[in-house]
């Protein structure tokens, strides 16, 4: 991370923007036992209180690395139901990032996040058939798989 | 624009800062070598 992704000026750019970055030692207690941290890099997305909403482990390129933060930040939003938020990024992802491995989550949220908003099931249907057509072999696709009887 | 990462170092000021910011925080466990 140290040699190819936090130097990138894209990442620098978009942290400095959206999220305020925190670095420690893996080992240090508590939080290597809170998090139970067992490998590196494992990034941790929390809210302002410090509750962990998404986390991923290993190296991750800048072009995959944004992304991925990208849906972290959509899930805090998305967990405290501030959908609209969560909507935002998603759609952020799937604008700029649509062959990053957090598109097709992204597809399976976006669909969520706006049945929450709207109480209606087309948007999960609209998911389900986004999700055949452009990432079939994704385990979002499958995941959604119910959706297509709505 | 920055041109390099500033990174807090301690939980409590991070989720103070975010508090501020309204941004959610990255907390990247590392292995220092």
């Amino acid at each position: 991370m140290d040699a190819v992704t936090y130097p990138d000026k894209n990442v620098i750019e978009f942290i400095t923007k959206n999220i305020i970055p925190l670095r420690v030692p893996y080992n240090l207690e508590p939080l290597a036992t809170d998090f139970t941290i067992k490998w590196t890099p494992t990034l941790v997305v929390l809210d302002k209180n410090g509750k962990e909403h998404y986390r991923t482990v290993g190296f991750l390129p800048p072009e995959e690395f944004i992304p991925s933060l990208l849906l972290g930040i959509a899930k805090v939003h998305f967990e405290l139901d501030q959908f609209k938020d969560a909507i935002s990024n998603l759609e952020k992802i799937l604008k700029d990032y649509p062959k990053s491995g957090a598109a097709p989550e992204a597809v399976y949220l976006h669909g969520v996040s706006n049945f929450k908003t709207t109480h209606e099931r087309k948007p999960l249907k609209q998911a389900y058939e986004r999700l055949t057509k452009e990432y079939p072999q994704s385990e979002w696709a499958k995941r959604a798989l119910p959706y297509r009887l709505l | 624009m920055e041109n390099k990462i500033k990174w807090e170092t301690e939980m409590k000021a991070a989720k103070k800062q975010s508090r501020f910011e309204n941004k959610p925080v990255l907390l990247d466990f590392f292995n220092p070598g």
